[in-house]
C-alpha cells in the first residue's frame, strides 16, 4: 500500500509544477538575502579562520594554527570564562524573574497588566546606547547616584569605581544586561500564562490542588515551549554581549569584563587579526550551537 | 487563476528587487545632478580638471567634522573645480577606524581621507593601501613646511620613502589646569604663567596643594581605552625625560628608569587616580564640570570650545589655563598633532588625480580657509594671519608659545595599534596595584614584538 505509485493526470501535474515554482519564487528573495548575508559570511568566517588574515598583507594558509594559538591565549580563556559567568548568572535569573513578574501581573486587571508590560518592555525598545549611558552615569566613580546614595547613607566609606574595579565591573555588566533582557521574556510569559487552559486549572483546584501545585503541574508544562524559546534567546543574547562592554569598559579593567564577542571585535578591528577573530567566531558559534541543542533536548524531554 | 496571480506576484517581487537597484542608482544620479547642475557637460569650467566624483572621509578635526563648514569649503573648491564632485562622510574617533578598515577589506575604501600620520602613514600607508603623494611634496613645499617645523615632513613619510600624507594643519597636545582652583589652593606659585611651564617637582607640589585644599580628585590617569592616550603618554614621558620610542622610531622605550620613576611618582601622589573607567574624552568632561582640577588630554580646540559655556572656562565659570607637561629640566617635549590628507589607492587614476587636485586646493591654493576650519595652526610658514581679527586671535597667539616645545612625531613607529592597546592595559594593571616595573616590562615585550613584526 505504502509503495503504491500515485499517478496524476497531465493537468494535475502541470498545476503541481506551477505550485512548486510559485512557492520557490516566493521564497527566492529571502533565500537570496539569506545566502548572501548569512550563509556566505558563515562560510567565509570558517574559511578565513584557517588563514593568517591580517590587513596589509596576503592571506597565508596556516591550517589550525589560529585554533592552537587560541587555546594558548590566556585572554581568550578569561573572555570565555567571563562569558560563561554572564550566561550562567543572567539566563536563569532572567527566566526566573520574568516568570515571577509575569505571574504577578497576569493576575492583575487588564489595564494594569498592559501598563506593567509596557514598563518592563521599555528598556528593550529604548536605544541600547541611551540605556547604557544612563547606567554609566549611575555607576560613575565621581558623581554617580550609587556612590551618592552609598556614601550619604553611610553604606560606603568612600566612592567605589564600579566599572573601574575588577571586583565589581562584571557584576555591574550583568546587572545592566538583566534590566535590558527581561522585557521580552515577561511579555512572552504573560501571553503564555493567558493561553494556559483555564478548565484544567479549575479542575485541579476543585480536586484540592494548591496554587503552587496547579502552577507546577498544569501551567508550567504548558508554558514549556515558551520557556525553551526564552532560554535559547537569552542564552544567545548573553553569549553575544558586546555593546555594553564596548560602551562601558572596553573589556577592562585588566580583562575582567572581556567577553568572547568583544575579544573577537578587538582582534579583528583593533589589531586587524581577521583570521584569529574568525577562529574565535567559529568556536563561539560551536559553543552556542551545542548549548542550544542541549536546551532543546532537555525541553523536549520535559 | 489563483496560481497564475500568485506566480505573477512572485515575479513582481523578484523583479522589484532589480527595479529597486535601478531606482536607487537613478536617484543618486539625480541628486548628484541636482547639487551641481552646471558641473557636467558644460565645458565651461574654471579650472581644467577631468570630471570625477570622489569620496572624502574626514575625522572630526576641528570643524572639518562639521557639515556646514565643510559644505562651505566644498563650495569654494567647486567654484574653482566644478568638474569634481566630492561626497563627504563624517567619521568619529569612536568608530571611524572600524568603518575605514571594513571599507578597505570590502574594497570600498574612500578616495580621500583626512587624518594624521599615525593612521595615514604608519597604518594604511605602511600596509600599501595609500597612494604615494611625493609629487605634491615639491622642494618649495618642503622648505615652507620645514621652515615652520622640521619634524612634520618626516612624520608624513614612511620608511619606504613615500609620502602618504600631505599635511594641512598641526598643533601641540598639552594639559590644562583649573586656574581658579589652583589660585584658591595657592598652587599657582609652582607655575610659570608666562611660558605655561612647570618642573616635575613643582607639578607634584601643586597637585598636593590642590589635594590638601579639599579636592580629592585632582587629576586622572585615564585608561579605559586608547582615546586621548597621547595625554597619558606625555605626562609620563615628560616627568623625568623618558621617551616612548627610540630616535629612529623603530622600537618602544618605555621600559626605562625614567618612565618607571614617573609612573611610581604618579601612583604615590595624592589626588592622582589611575581610572580604568574613563577615557580622554570623559576626562575632559570631568575637568569641565569641575570634578577634576586638571586634564591631561587638551589642545587648542578644547581651549576654544564653547559648547557648555564661555571658551576657556569650566562649566561653572572657572578659568582654564593650558599648560605644557611638567619636566624635571623645564624643557617639555609635547606630542604633536599633524592633520592632512591621504589618498587611497582604489586603482582609478582619474579619481586619484581628482583627489590630488582637492588636496592641492585645500593645502596650497586656499590653505588659510581650510586651516581655519581645523581650528589648529598651519603647517606652512608662509601661511600667516589665519586667525587675524578673529575672537580667538589672542588665545591662538598665546597657544602658539607651546609650539616651541613640539617634540618628535613618534606615532609612526611600527606596531602602533598593538602598542596603544598595550599602553592602556599597562596603566590598568598599574592602577590595580601591579608592580610598575613588571607591568612596564610586559608592555615592553608585547609592544616591541609588534614593532618587530
Amino acid at each position: 500500500m505504502a509503495n503504491q505509485k500515485v499517478t496524476y493526470n497531465k493537468k494535475t501535474r502541470k498545476l503541481m509544477i506551477h505550485e512548486t515554482v510559485t512557492s520557490y519564487l516566493f521564497l527566492l528573495p529571502f533565500l537570496l538575502f539569506f545566502a548572501g548575508f548569512v550563509i556566505y559570511p558563515m562560510f567565509m568566517c570558517l574559511f578565513t579562520s584557517f588563514f593568517d588574515a591580517t590587513m596589509g598583507r596576503e592571506d597565508i594558509f596556516i591550517g589550525f594554527d589560529n585554533y592552537k594559538t587560541l587555546f594558548n591565549d590566556p585572554v581568550f580563556w578569561k573572555a570565555l570564562w567571563n562569558t560563561l559567568i554572564i550566561v550562567v548568572v543572567s539566563v536563569p535569573v532572567t527566566c526566573a524573574f520574568s516568570l515571577w513578574v509575569a505571574s504577578v501581573i497576569s493576575k492583575m486587571h487588564v489595564a494594569a497588566t498592559s501598563a506593567f508590560r509596557c514598563i518592563f518592555y521599555l528598556p528593550v525598545v529604548t536605544g541600547s546606547v541611551a540605556v547604557t549611558m544612563v547606567w554609566k552615569w549611575m555607576f560613575n566613580n565621581y558623581y554617580g547616584i550609587f556612590n551618592y546614595i552609598g556614601t550619604s547613607t553611610g553604606m560606603l566609606e568612600k566612592n567605589i569605581n564600579w566599572l573601574g574595579d575588577e571586583r565589581f565591573a562584571l557584576a555591574c555588566i550583568i546587572l545592566i544586561l538583566l534590566t535590558t533582557s527581561v522585557g521580552q521574556p515577561i511579555v512572552l510569559y504573560v501571553s503564555a500564562l493567558d493561553n494556559v487552559d483555564r478548565s484544567l486549572v479549575e479542575a485541579a483546584e476543585v480536586d484540592g490542588a494548591t496554587q503552587m501545585q496547579a502552577f507546577w503541574k498544569i501551567k508550567w508544562p504548558q508554558m514549556m515551549p515558551t520557556t525553551l524559546y526564552i532560554l535559547v534567546i537569552t542564552t544567545i543574547n548573553s553569549f553575544q554581549c558586546f555593546a555594553l562592554i564596548q560602551l562601558l569598559t572596553s573589556g577592562g579593567p585588566n580583562n575582567s569584563t572581556m567577553t568572547i564577542m568583544y575579544y573577537i571585535y578587538y582582534n579583528a578591528f583593533k589589531l586587524y587579526k581577521y583570521g584569529y577573530g574568525n577562529a574565535m567566531g567559529v568556536i563561539l558559534a560551536l559553543v552556542i550551537a551545542a548549548l542550544s541543542a542541549v536546551q532543546f533536548k532537555l525541553g523536549q524531554e520535559k | 487563476m489563483k496560481k497564475l496571480i500568485a506566480l505573477a506576484l512572485a515575479l513582481i517581487m523578484v523583479m522589484s528587487l532589480g527595479a529597486c537597484t535601478v531606482t536607487n542608482t537613478e536617484s543618486t544620479t539625480a541628486a548628484t545632478d541636482g547639487k551641481t547642475p552646471e558641473t557636467t557637460g558644460t565645458g565651461d569650467t574654471t579650472a581644467a580638471a577631468a570630471p570625477a566624483e570622489i569620496s572624502l572621509w574626514t575625522y572630526p578635526i576641528g570643524k572639518w567634522g562639521d557639515q556646514e563648514t565643510v559644505n562651505e569649503l566644498l563650495a569654494n573648491f567647486n567654484a574653482a573645480y566644478p568638474n569634481i564632485k566630492v561626497n563627504v562622510e563624517y567619521l568619529t574617533y569612536q568608530d571611524g577606524d572600524d568603518k575605514v578598515n571594513t571599507a578597505i577589506e570590502g574594497n570600498a575604501a574612500p578616495d580621500l581621507i583626512m587624518e594624521g600620520p599615525e593612521r595615514l602613514v604608519a597604518n594604511w600607508g605602511a600596509k600599501g593601501k595609500m597612494v604615494d603623494l611625493s609629487d605634491l611634496w615639491t622642494e618649495e613645499t618642503k622648505a615652507d613646511i620645514e621652515a615652520n617645523n622640521a619634524s612634520v615632513a618626516a612624520a608624513c613619510k614612511w620608511s619606504d620613502g613615500a609620502y602618504y600624507e600631505y599635511p594641512l594643519c598641526m598643533t601641540t597636545h598639552c594639559m590644562a589646569i583649573n586656574k581658579t582652583v589652583f589660585e584658591q589652593a595657592g598652587a599657582m606659585q609652582y607655575i610659570d604663567e608666562e611660558t605655561h611651564t612647570w618642573t616635575t617637582e613643582n607639578f607634584l607640589k601643586a597637585v598636593q596643594a590642590v589635594y590638601d585644599a579639599g579636592h580629592k580628585d585632582v587629576g586622572a590617569i585615564y585608561c579605559s581605552g586608547q582615546g586621548g592616550d597621547q595625554g597619558t603618554r606625555a605626562i609620563i614621558n615628560n616627568m623625568y625625560n623618558g621617551t616612548f620610542t627610540n630616535a629612529d622610531f623603530t622600537g618602544y622605550t618605555i621600559n626605562t628608569p625614567e618612565n618607571i620613576k614617573a609612573l611610581e611618582a604618579l601612583v604615590a601622589q595624592d589626588g592622582i587616580n589611575f581610572d580604568p573607567a574613563i577615557n580622554g574624552g570623559e576626562e575632559i568632561t570631568l575637568f569641565r564640570n569641575g570634578t577634576l582640577q586638571m586634564a591631561f588630554c587638551w589642545n587648542i580646540a578644547q581651549q576654544l570650545n564653547s559648547d557648555n559655556g564661555e571658551a576657556g572656562h569650566t562649566n561653572n565659570g572657572d578659568e582654564i589655563m593650558f599648560m605644557a607637561f611638567p619636566s624635571d629640566d623645564n624643557a617639555p617635549e609635547l606630542c604633536g598633532g599633524i592633520w592632512g590628507f591621504g589618498v587611497f589607492n582604489n586603482g582609478d587614476d582619474a579619481k586619484i588625480e581628482a583627489a590630488k587636485t582637492f588636496i592641492k586646493f585645500m593645502c596650497d591654493e586656499d590653505p588659510a580657509t581650510a586651516v581655519k576650519a581645523s581650528t589648529y595652526f598651519p603647517v606652512k610658514a608662509s601661511v600667516t594671519g589665519v586667525y587675524a581679527g578673529e575672537d580667538s586671535e589672542a588665545v591662538m597667539n598665546e597657544y602658539a608659545k607651546l609650539s616651541t616645545y613640539l617634540g618628535a612625531y613618534y606615532q609612526v613607529v611600527p606596531g602602533w595599534a598593538t602598542a596603544r592597546t598595550e599602553w592602556w592595559n599597562m596603566l590598568q594593571k598599574i592602577g590595580s596595584g601591579e608592580d610598575v616595573a613588571t607591568a612596564v616590562a610586559t608592555f615592553d615585550t608585547n609592544a616591541n614584538a609588534a614593532a618587530a613584526g
